[in-house]
């Protein structure tokens, strides 16, 4: 199969008045259609630059990216605008990018629906629980029908409960709905139940150090069951000592 | 998980509680009227009996008979139209004119860098020392009055409106650029809409700044107006027209910041 995302040794170089600094170094990474990939590496180590170059937010310094498809972009916090209400949120995406034709209008109220939002449409965002919230901001990146998902921690602003729900119901969303996903993330034990592969990066500047595939032995595939396959405390171990973390 | 003001069944508890905060809203209501009251009693008495002269303290019931009496032959309504229309055409000048300046700093950074140390002492220059300049320039009437007014509020709106535009959350900025929005886009979706309640701040502080620029181009300038009153009748020794303009005044700068507010509730039920 071809790859719908190939990074070929990509470096990235931040410039500022004090000087220039290294994000990420000589990066090749390949990613094929419906994989869910999970990047995991210390905090600060250019994570998040990666994610900006494969949205085309930022060029690389070096290096060549190519992408097949429509690139979908989930941030850390949801950032719902709170003047607009769930449905229009919803919509924004589109209505920037002069789409709203009825039949995706249409698209936009049945994922509402089907994933629990459609009695709040006409709310405003301060009256939605974290959860909920994401879940718009997922409606929002899906509504312009993108075939690669990128996610920035979208967890992250959660507490610990509603984390594991959410991740649970967002993998399974992206799964259902058949998308190509890179996900960014700190957390080891969520990037394992998500991920088909995990991709660990060294501290910045960020260098590939080693791919896990993951494979888990249980029935029936769900984020949060994978989370009790036999297999997952290996991986967790072995990503953990890769990682390298040091805790002062 | 989702939060909704919902009618209850409520404890005892939460009744006393209630009632509590009622009983001082009241009290609060009370005392501030009683104080009005009390004040315009203690003028009227103190005249009365001649503890101050009211030649040149006036006093509540001459005030009101001139207020009546003016009301009668229209010319309260002159004076109070012409001010109340000069100060609502220099604020909402002032804020339109003003936020859009700020749109076109906030567009280019680079002009924004070369404008900041004017804005800074223009700010702090108070604009009513122009006024003569502008009375020069563009003549003995009303519309000088109104770009007195104006430029007593544009800069601080620039200023403030530009501050707001500035501290938008950058990840929402980002939100727009990843769907591939463009800068006005940007502006239109994001930077505005979220510097509305800023905006309506802005044009509240302007009212107050609004009369001040008219008042004084009134004091220079004009033949007709609440200041033309407060100045002619100082020259003259009709106090009763001082203090009832003044008092005119404060009761119009009160009832278009409650329009204002009202105007900001309207806009702001996204709000929790």
């Amino acid at each position: 199969m071809r790859p719908i995302v190939s990074l070929d040794n990509v470096s990235l170089r931040y410039h500022s008045v004090s000087g220039e600094t290294p994000a990420v170094s000589h990066l090749n990474l390949e990613v094929l259609p419906g994989e869910f990939i999970c990047i995991v590496g210390p905090s600060g180590c250019g994570k998040s630059s990666i994610l900006s170059m494969l949205a085309g937010l930022l060029s690389p310094s070096e290096g060549s990216i190519r992408i097949d498809g429509e690139i979908g972009y989930m941030l850390q916090k949801d950032y719902l605008l709170e003047w607009r209400s769930i449905r229009s949120n919803a919509l924004l995406g589109l209505e920037i990018q002069k789409k709203l034709t009825k039949e995706n209008i249409e698209y936009v109220d049945t994922l509402l629906e089907q994933y629990g939002l459609g009695d709040f449409k006409e709310h405003y965002p301060y009256q939605l629980s974290g959860g909920m919230r994401q879940r718009v901001a997922l409606i929002r990146t899906l509504a312009v029908r993108p075939d690669i998902l990128l996610l920035d921690e979208p967890f992250s602003a959660l507490d610990y409960q509603t984390r594991l729900s959410v991740s649970d119901e967002i993998g399974s969303i992206i799964r259902k709905e058949g998308k190509t996903a890179i996900l960014v993330s700190h957390d080891i034990s969520e990037a394992i139940s998500l991920s088909d592969r995990v991709v660990v990066l060294s501290g910045r500047p960020a260098r590939l150090k080693k791919i896990y595939p993951i494979q888990l032995t249980i029935e029936e595939y769900s984020p949060m069951k994978a989370r009790e396959a036999p297999e997952f405390r290996e991986y967790f171990n072995a990503i953990w000592k890769e990682l390298d973390v040091h805790v002062s | 998980m989702f939060r909704k003001k919902t009618q209850q069944v409520i404890s005892r508890e939460q009744a006393a509680f209630l009632s509590r905060i009622q009983r001082r809203k009241a009290l609060v209501l009370t005392i501030q009227w009683t104080l009005l009251f009390a004040f315009f009693l203690l003028w009227e008495t103190a005249a009365r009996y001649g503890w101050i002269d009211p030649f040149i303290f006036s006093q509540p019931s001459r005030m009101f008979a001139a207020g009546i009496q003016m009301a009668q032959d229209g010319s309260l309504w002159t004076h109070i139209g012409t001010t109340l229309w000069e100060t609502v055409a220099g604020f909402v000048l002032g804020t339109i004119l003003g936020t859009l300046t700020a749109v076109l700093l906030w567009w280019n950074r680079f002009v924004s860098d070369v404008a900041e140390p004017y804005l800074v002492v223009l700010n702090s220059l108070p604009k009513t020392a122009l006024a003569p300049i502008i009375i020069v320039w563009i003549g003995n009437n009303q519309t000088s009055i109104i770009v007195v007014a104006l430029l007593t509020s544009v800069v601080v709106t620039i200023m403030s409106v530009l501050n707001g535009f500035l501290q938008v959350d950058h990840e929402k900025i980002k939100l727009i650029q990843i769907f591939g929005g463009t800068k006005l886009q940007v502006l239109a979706k994001v930077v505005f809409p979220a510097n509305i309640p800023c905006i309506l701040n802005a044009l509240k502080i302007n009212v107050g700044l609004s009369f001040v620029g008219v008042i004084v181009g009134e004091f220079l300038v004009a033949q007709s107006g609440l200041g033309f009153l407060i100045v002619y009748g100082g020259q003259i020794f009709k106090l009763d027209w001082v203090m009832l303009s003044v008092i005119v005044l404060a009761v119009l700068a009160a009832a278009m910041y409650e329009g204002i507010s009202l105007l900001e509730k309207k806009f702001m039920k996204w709000q929790e």
